[in-house]
């Protein structure tokens, strides 16, 4: 439901096409020093221990090396869930301490590039023992403790919705190809306003590598939507591919970047969140789209974590899995 | 409808009009038209006085004046500048009728006139922070690509901001872009611009005048708390048939006009359209990814009138134009667009003479504004509009019942129908639950009294008052939201129920004492109220921006303004000067909260994302304006600041508008350079805009995301730029032999034509238009970087124009 910016975006695109005397230059700019804060990123989905990834907040301009953003991860905090009966301490766990064999399966479950892993001391907190599993219908409070800050924050697992159904569709959008296309699903909203989705895929086949060609469950940028107009309704939608972050994979950055290609096996997850999950992952794909440009009004990311920035959301799952045929 | 408050107003203007009528015993009123001789063009504003008293008046927007004299004998004289000077003698013993034909100064050296044709009004009128642009003497200014327009010229004055590079968009003294009333012939424009913001709607070859007020607004306008532009469409040609026209870099022009019956009547029909699409179509290939994609605008513009009798004359003016921008992919599969968007506007007007002390304008007006964009892709389907439809009526009636009294007095209305943005969707049969919000509908109207009175010879008063009132009606849907703003019912208000009203006590005063024949000090105050707003999701003017009423929860803008200033003729009038300082106080501003956005805007009330809060605005304005002579033009410096005030945004905290300038200079100067070639040139100076830019950075998912901090905190760098320009004229007159003589004679030639070369940005300045913040490389490939990246739109753009007249 992007209408509107994506309205200002087409009129953007309008406007850049006319604009064929426009340049732009690098520019220095003084930055205000500013206090760091702590950033979240938790998840709890349905029967999955909690994952939670600590980092701060740098001045826009901080250095860029591989190791001045290990620094941003943060290693040392207290991190509790509270599940209504039992308060669980969350276990940390630090990349130095991986195995390289299990590095991939680290990067594929925290999000965070192996090669970082690998290179840097980083920590996730998580329960190792299967004590705190997800439970659709329950509420999770997150409360962690670091460097003298204290931050609070709760989510609910809501109840999984499965997709009636979900295929593969040619996109159609060059002459003479017949290969690439987008991913659909069918979804019989519930009949209860407020529900919000968000959109996963792994490509499971194997690439040149004899390796699974997404090492974990990608999302799109605009990967989140809410029934505030299909409250109840069925209908069809369809999805892109969702790429690694600055991924150097050929087909991240030749024409098949963000489609589907006939013949993958796909798995798709699709997530029910709550309104303010919602509003946390459709604000930051915003903010990350944006960055300054004349056609939305710069604005931060919506946060639902107390003291702090980031996102402790539960996710209610279900799975389906395509295979890419049209 | 009821308007209780007008009935008690009624007393108030027959006592006025009775003080007056008393005042008014022992003068004979002179009254009557000035007409230009050669095309039956009203002049407007031109001096009409006594000779030998140098007392007078000067001619309204139709041309009328009133001039009270003594009985006696006088030399009546007009004087408007690049016209012949008229004189008559007058027996005055009665009241009696002078209506007036001047003709145009046949100049060797075409003198350049841009703004202010009144004479002295400078140091006479007690209006201050107005300015009139007589809009035929623009063309010879340089201009973006060639094309005049009348708005950007309205930007070299002081106080007056451009929103940025080649924006034709303007901001008054520290006001947003909605409290600007843009009439054309009466009727309000609500997007006055074309390809957002480049090109304004209004073909300087339709407009005859331009009149700017930026403070001190008289109490007949009203409804805005900034100012007024207010525009008039020329009238046509009475004697003959004439054209004109230009052929540009990007746009075509063609204006006809003539006599519908010769001294009575005349038409004009005026046309513009750009040719972008044309121009390129054949240089893309059907399988390109812009193939199918075009852009282009136009405008139609036309105007009739017809004087029925002495005391009567009619007017009809249209207005229609249409921006209009189409993709289609090559592929099926392909998102298709089509978004065209555009003003239509008309007026009907009479002009009646009571008699020669009381005349009446009564304006019936239209106006509609529409956004739409329809687009398809797949099996989705979507289409998002909105805009705005007005209906008004205005008696206007300008009395004039003592040498000492000038009078005006009125009553508006308008119905105002607002279609708030409106989203359908569809999934293959699937239609989403988008409720249609129902039109909104509003009751706008006014009265106004105001009456500029010489208390004595130095001392002129303008005093004013305007009442308004605002109801918003139904039929309305009113949602009622839950704590997570979803709707859990709503409430259906009735057709023609009101929901709200606003009333608003307006007063204007404004004062001049003449300190001796060539200077003066002028003060005014005025207050306003305004019910329409504009509410905007991007820091430029889109035409997806969306006008809404005030209502339950948004209440009206009231702007109040204080100014003084001290004003001066020079070198025989040859020179005005003024200095203005003003402070502006505006309370009840509206915003999107932060993080709205427009697709929240469905199946909730139209002000659930609106935050509100106030502004000021205060400066200095130096204008000094060479009005004759071979060389001519003008300086604008302007010292101003405007803040914001939102407790829902900047945490509370003051913060700079978008249009905070500490600094704005403006040179224009024109010069003949001889009977060929005129030359022209532009310099503007302006503090850098204040912005939002990110200060911290994060991470989400591997994404790089912005903190910001502070709301417009950061000073892009100063803009400046030269434009110049030169225009080759055609020669004007050809030699005849006389077959019987065989003497030569200079005839003047029917069809004459120039070429006018323009240089946009004269020295390349890489202005910014906006800066982004980007990042590049791999942090996993040890290449990431992030950078500041500065956007400049205009490098040096060289325009050739060829306009020509028959």
């Amino acid at each position: 439901m992007e209408l509107q910016v994506l309205t200002n975006r087409i009129l953007g695109f309008a406007l850049s096409g006319l604009l064929l005397s426009g340049c732009e230059k690098e520019i220095t700019v003084d930055l205000p020093e500013t206090k760091a804060k702590v950033v979240v990123e938790g998840t709890i989905e349905s029967g999955q221990p909690p994952i939670v990834i600590l980092t701060r907040t740098q001045s826009y301009f901080a250095p860029t090396s591989l190791s001045a953003i290990a620094s941003i991860f943060i290693q040392d905090a207290l991190v509790t869930v509270d599940d209504g009966v039992t308060v669980h301490v969350l276990d940390r766990i630090c990349s130095d301490l991986i195995p390289d064999s299990l590095l991939d399966e680290a990067a594929a479950a925290t999000g965070i590039s192996a090669e970082l892993l690998a290179q840097a001391s980083i920590c996730v907190w998580t329960k190792l023992d299967n004590s705190l599993l997800g439970e659709e219908g329950r509420t999770y409070r997150l409360r962690v403790e670091t460097d003298g800050n204290s931050l609070t924050s709760s989510t609910k697992v809501p109840p999984g919705v499965a997709l009636d159904s979900t295929w593969f569709k040619l996109a159609e959008q060059r002459p003479d190809d017949d290969s690439l296309g987008f991913l659909w699903g069918r979804l019989s909203d519930p009949d209860t306003a407020g529900n919000a989705y968000r959109w996963f895929a792994r490509r499971i086949s194997l690439g040149a590598d004899g390796e699974p060609k997404d090492s974990r469950f990608l999302a799109p940028l605009f990967s989140v939507f809410e029934d505030r107009y299909f409250n109840g309704l069925r209908f069809d939608f369809a999805y892109n591919r969702g790429d690694e972050p600055f991924s150097s994979a050929e087909d991240d950055n030749n024409a098949e970047s963000g489609y589907f290609k006939r013949g993958d096996t796909v798995v798709v997850k699709f997530a029910s969140i709550g309104l303010r999950e919602y509003r946390f992952y459709n604000s930051a794909a915003n903010n990350i789209a944006s960055q300054g440009d004349v056609f939305s009004t710069p604005s931060n990311v919506q946060s639902n974590i107390t003291g702090g920035l980031g996102i402790w959301a539960g996710l209610g799952t279900r799975f389906d899995t395509v295979v890419c045929v049209p | 409808m009821r308007f209780p408050m007008f009935r008690r107003f009624v007393p108030l203007l027959a006592f006025l009009l009775t003080a007056s009528e008393a005042a008014a015993q022992r003068s004979i009123t002179i009254s009557g038209y000035v007409k230009d001789a050669s095309n039956g063009e009203a002049l407007i504003g031109a001096n009409v006085y006594v000779k030998e008293t140098m007392r007078g008046t000067a001619t309204n927007t139709y041309g009328y004046y009133v001039l009270n004299v003594e009985p006696g004998r006088h030399t009546i004289a007009v004087s408007y500048i690049g016209y012949e000077e008229f004189t008559q003698v007058v027996e005055a013993t009665i009241d009696q009728k002078l209506n007036i034909a001047i003709k145009p100064m046949v100049i060797q050296a075409r003198e350049f006139e841009v703004v202010g044709e009144r004479k002295k009004e400078n140091t006479e009128g007690t209006q201050m922070g107005t300015v009139d642009l007589d809009v035929q003497r623009l063309n010879t200014l340089p201009a973006l690509l060639g094309e005049v327009d009348i708005l950007k010229t309205i930007q070299f004055l002081p106080g007056v901001q451009s929103n940025g590079e080649g924006n034709s968009g303007f901001y008054v003294r520290g006001g947003g872009p909605d409290q600007n009333l843009i009439l054309l012939d009466n009727a309000t424009v609500y997007n006055a611009s074309h390809l957002f913001g480049f090109f304004s709607v209004f073909n300087a070859d339709a407009v005859k005048n331009i009149e700017l007020i930026k403070g001190g607004m008289p109490a007949n306008y009203g409804g805005r708390i900034s100012s007024v532009l207010d525009i008039n469409m020329k009238e046509g040609n009475d004697k003959a048939f004439h054209g004109q026209g230009g052929i540009g870099l990007i746009s075509s022009r063609l204006t006809l006009e003539g006599p519908i019956v010769k001294d009575r009547g005349s038409f004009i029909v005026s046309g513009r359209r750009t040719y972008i699409d044309i121009l390129t179509k054949p240089f893309i290939s059907d399988t390109a990814a812009f193939a199918g994609s075009g852009y282009y605008f136009y405008d139609l513009n036309a105007k009739a009138n017809y004087r029925i009798s002495d005391k009567d004359q009619v007017f009809l003016s249209g207005y229609f134009g249409r921006d209009v921008f189409t993709f289609s992919g090559s592929g099926q599969g392909d998102p298709k667009f089509r978004i065209p968007w555009g003003n239509s506007t008309v007026s009907a007007r009479w002009n009646h003479v009571f008699g020669p002390k009381l005349f009446l304008n009564t304006t019936a007006t239209f106006s509609d504004y529409t956004f739409s964009f329809n687009g398809e892709q797949d099996q989705f389907s979507f289409r998002l509009f909105s805009g705005i439809k007005d209906y008004g009526l205005k008696l206007d009636l300008a009395h004039y019942p003592s040498a000492r009294h000038r009078l005006k007095y009125g009553a508006q209305y308008i119905y105002h129908i607002y279609t708030t943005s409106t989203v359908e969707f569809t999934s293959g049969d699937t239609e989403f639950d988008i409720a249609k919000p129902p039109k909104l509908h509003a009751h706008e109207s006014a009265v106004y009294v105001l009456d500029e009175f010489d208390i004595t010879d130095q001392l002129r008063i303008n005093a004013g008052l305007r009442v308004s009132r605002f109801d918003h009606v139904g039929p309305y849907i009113n949602f009622l939201l839950d704590e997570r703003e979803r709707y859990e019912d709503a409430d259906t208000i009735a057709s023609g129920k009101r929901i709200k009203t606003y009333t608003g006590i307006e007063p204007r005063l404004s004062a001049r004492y003449r300190i001796d024949g060539n200077s003066s000090v002028k003060a005014s105050f005025n207050r306003g109220q305004q019910y329409v707003h504009l509410a905007s999701f991007s820091s430029i003017a889109l035409p997806t921006d969306v006008w809404i009423p005030s209502g339950t929860r948004v209440k009206p803008q009231i702007g109040t303004q204080y100014a003084v200033g001290y004003f001066r003729d020079l070198f025989s009038d040859v020179v005005e000067a003024s200095v203005e300082v003003y402070y502006k106080d505006m309370d009840n501003l509206i915003e999107y909260r932060e993080g709205a956005e427009p697709q929240s805007n469905g199946n909730t009330n139209y002000d659930t994302q609106l935050v509100f809060g106030e502004g000021y605005s205060y400066g200095a304005e130096l204008f000094v304006k060479k009005r004759t002579g071979r060389m001519n033009g003008w300086l604008g410096y302007t010292w101003s600041r405007t803040m914001r005030t939102f407790p829902d945004i900047n945490n509370g905290e003051e913060f700079p508008s978008r249009w905070d300038r500490r600094h704005d200079l403006s040179l224009v100067v024109a010069y003949n350079l001889n009977k060929r070639w005129d030359l022209g040139g532009t310099f503007v100076y302006a503090t850098g805009q204040a912005v939002t830019i990110p200060v911290n950075r994060y991470w989400i998912e591997g994404r790089l995301v912005s903190e910001y901090t502070e709301r417009n905190g950061y000073r892009m760098v100063p803009y400046h730029r030269l434009d110049l320009s030169a225009t080759l004229n055609g020669r004007t007159t050809k030699q005849r032999k006389d077959p019987a003589t065989g003497a030569v004679t200079e005839v003047p030639k029917r069809f004459t034509s120039s070429w006018t070369f323009g240089v946009y940005n004269a020295y390349n300045r890489r202005n910014p238009y906006f800066i982004y913040f980007g990042a590049e490389g791999s942090p996993s490939e040890g290449n990431f970087r992030v950078a500041a990246k500065q956007v400049s739109l205009f490098t040096i753009l060289p325009s050739v124009t060829w306009n020509f007249k028959f």
